[in-house]
């Protein structure tokens, strides 16, 4: 998967380095150095041609260019954890003590399913959370019960069911620290996370 | 140490009077020593005793500053006093006279020295004389328990040497003479040396890949004395962990953590070997809530792997063989919080089969189902040695502790509905039930006695959030 990643990030490079490729030897004379020391930069490399690509690949040098010219949906490339920080995939939020999907969470859940149409290589995991009320047993199985009514509504609207994992977190992990209604309401949700992309 | 343990229980059994030579990984060795003076020993009170005893029934007693007969043991002696006080306390079982009332009494290093009209005085029916002295960082401590009163005065109802107490933990040496003392003038089993895993976010390393800056405290298992005293961390992965057991060898513990990004179980020994996966999860066969068998081979647990969408009671053996589901056939609600009885021939379990959560009972083998609760809602069963359950209760407002017997299943509510109270776990001997409670803010763990008196309330844990505590069968080594 981050190979994957890897790989598009290059093409978008290279897509970009030859977007402004003909005003460049005039700006920047003819060292040029960026081609060399950037070793994403060759063409039509395959992916599974660099055995160890991202860890170790430095930073591509600042190249003075032309604002590039964007041929690809940034999410298409984005770190996962940076898509997740301003999701387009937005929480399911349920009553008290309730896993079923009112007419709210549904809207929302249909258009993460479009989100996902969009990007079909997006494996995600929906999270099932509880505010702090319950036991915390009873809100393990709740949260269950959660992510597991938003995976079939997701499902029920044509998204592969081996795309959608689940997980409780109960009353472990409250997004918002508060002991009253307005927490507890952004704390009874079914969160989606972006967890991979498939090759 | 668990050879040594038992090696104390031969000695005291046996009153074998030669000294034992220590055991090789420097547990404590305790030798019964008579009072030459004492030329007829009191007969040891045959009591055969319930669960707590009326306080009518229980000696007074006092105890003095130990005697320092050598070596640098200036502060283990305070130590040792102030902590054999607090456990013999702790059991209900004695009137402890307080230590400062009798501070004014000199202390006495032969029975014969002491005073004992000072202590008849203050109402004293014996005094527990103790001595230390320290050579290379091992103790030896001498504890005699004497008659003050009447013409029992002088009389040695106890007496026991401790060869091999370090002087870096004499809180431990202490808990040791305070468990003999209550065997043998008591016939109970103290709990003075068994100790309470938690959870805890008190050490919270934020979370990477969450959402939010302030969300996501990972929780790591700790584990305390039984008086919330030398805590330990034993999980070091920043994630969740959740749900520790421990097992009747007082060395294991078995705990849920997401360190994997899913819920899966994981059996791991206080010697720090990486633990093992009997439950064997993945992202979709996710595994949580275990107990040890009290045989130390199962372990009960909670898991959704039947692949219907709802959590059942599985059990599996501890090296991962012979995995069993034993409530197949409800495949449309969440079965959890497994407990052993104290033979392991039956399981309690929480089910929303009716829409609300109430305990059931069944066989070891999933048989014999039967409904235990009647109640609003109700959470976590704790099957006692005495033969009880304790659960958390959903009161109208919060959660209670409550404890139900078989044969008697009318629910006694033992907290007293101050905060929200919750996760009860019963000490081996059954007599106290530690649990987790909102009353001074955030989660902290505290302990009571199984009859709920107020008095007996002692809170154990003052930092960060505290949850899931689960009591240790045994005492284990140290």
């Amino acid at each position: 998967m981050r190979q994957a990643s890897t790989f598009a990030v290059s093409v978008m490079v290279i897509v970009a380095l030859a977007g402004c490729g003909p005003k460049k030897p005039a700006n920047t004379g003819p060292a040029a150095p960026a081609p060399e020391a950037f070793p994403g930069a060759q063409p039509a490399r395959p992916p599974t041609a660099d055995p160890n690509p991202i860890r170790t690949a430095p930073a591509p040098p600042s190249v003075p260019v032309d604002p590039p010219v964007v041929t690809s949906d940034p999410l298409d490339t984005a770190e996962i954890d940076k898509i997740n920080a301003d999701s387009p995939l937005k929480p399911a939020l349920f009553a008290y003590d309730s896993d079923e999907l009112d007419e709210v969470a549904r809207q929302v859940i249909a258009k993460n399913a479009d989100v996902l149409k969009k990007y079909p290589t997006w494996i995600i995991t929906i999270e099932g959370h509880c505010d702090e009320r319950g036991t915390a047993e009873y809100n393990l199985a709740l949260g269950d019960r959660r992510a597991l009514a938003a995976k079939n509504y997701l499902v029920s609207l044509g998204i592969p069911a081996d795309r959608v994992r689940t997980v409780s977190y109960g009353s472990e992990f409250p997004f918002d620290p508060g002991h009253e209604e307005k927490s507890w309401l952004q704390n009874r949700r079914a969160h989606f996370m972006l967890t991979a992309r498939s090759k | 140490m668990q050879k040594s343990v038992a090696l104390v229980m031969t000695v005291l059994s046996a009153t074998l009077v030669a000294r034992v030579p220590a055991a090789s990984d420097g547990g404590i060795v305790a030798t019964p020593v008579q009072d030459p003076q004492t030329t007829q020993q009191q007969k040891q009170q045959e009591l055969v005793l319930g669960p707590l005893t009326a306080s009518s029934s229980h000696p007074k007693i006092g105890v003095p500053d130990f005697a320092k007969t050598g070596g640098n043991v200036t502060e283990v002696a305070s130590v040792l006093a102030d902590v054999l006080w607090a456990d013999l306390d702790y059991e209900r079982e004695y009137y402890m006279i307080s230590r400062k009332s009798s501070a004014g009494i000199p202390a006495a290093t032969t029975a014969q020295a002491i005073p004992f009209s000072r202590w008849e005085e203050i109402g004293a029916d014996y005094v527990l004389m103790g001595s230390v002295r320290e050579i290379g960082g091992k103790m030896t401590v001498e504890v005699r328990l004497i008659a003050v009163r009447g013409d029992k005065a002088g009389i040695q109802a106890f007496g026991q040497i401790y060869d091999g107490c370090a002087t870096t933990n004499p809180r431990f040496c202490a808990h040791s003479i305070a468990d003999d003392i209550h065997l043998k003038l008591r016939n109970l089993t103290g709990v003075a040396r068994t100790r309470i895993a938690f959870t805890s976010d008190r050490t919270a390393e934020s979370n990477e890949g969450r959402p939010l800056a302030n969300s996501g405290a990972s929780k790591e298992i700790h584990i305390m004395d039984y008086d919330g005293q030398n805590v330990r961390r034993i999980t070091v992965n920043r994630s969740l962990n959740l749900g520790p057991t421990w097992g009747p060898d007082g060395r294991t513990l078995a705990y849920s953590s997401y360190a994997d990004r899913y819920p899966d179980i994981y059996v791991a020994t206080l010697d720090g070997r990486p633990p093992s996966r009997p439950a064997k999860g993945t992202e979709i066969v996710h595994n949580q809530g275990p107990a040890i068998s009290p045989d130390g081979n199962r372990i009960a647990f909670v898991s959704n792997r039947a692949g219907q969408g709802n959590n059942d009671i599985w059990v599996v053996n501890r090296d991962g063989s012979n995995l069993m589901n034993l409530t197949p056939n409800t495949p449309k609600s969440m079965e959890g919080a497994p407990t052993w009885s104290p033979g392991g021939n039956q399981l309690a379990f929480t089910s929303d089969r009716t829409g609300i959560n109430q305990i059931y009972l069944m066989e070891a083998d999933g048989t014999g189902v039967q409904r235990l609760t009647f109640e609003a809602q109700v959470d976590r069963p704790t099957w006692s040695s005495l033969g009880y359950i304790a659960y958390t209760l959903r009161q109208p407002s919060g959660h209670d502790i409550a404890t139900i017997t078989l044969s008697k299943p009318t629910p006694v509510v033992i907290t007293d509905g101050f905060g929200s109270n919750k996760q009860p776990s019963v000490a081996p001997n059954g007599r106290h039930i530690v649990f987790v409670t909102t009353r001074w803010g955030k989660e902290q763990l505290a302990s009571i006695d199984m009859d709920g008196k107020p008095t007996s309330l002692r809170q154990l844990t003052q930092v960060g959030n505290n949850t899931y505590p689960s009591w240790s069968a045994s005492p284990g080594g140290r």
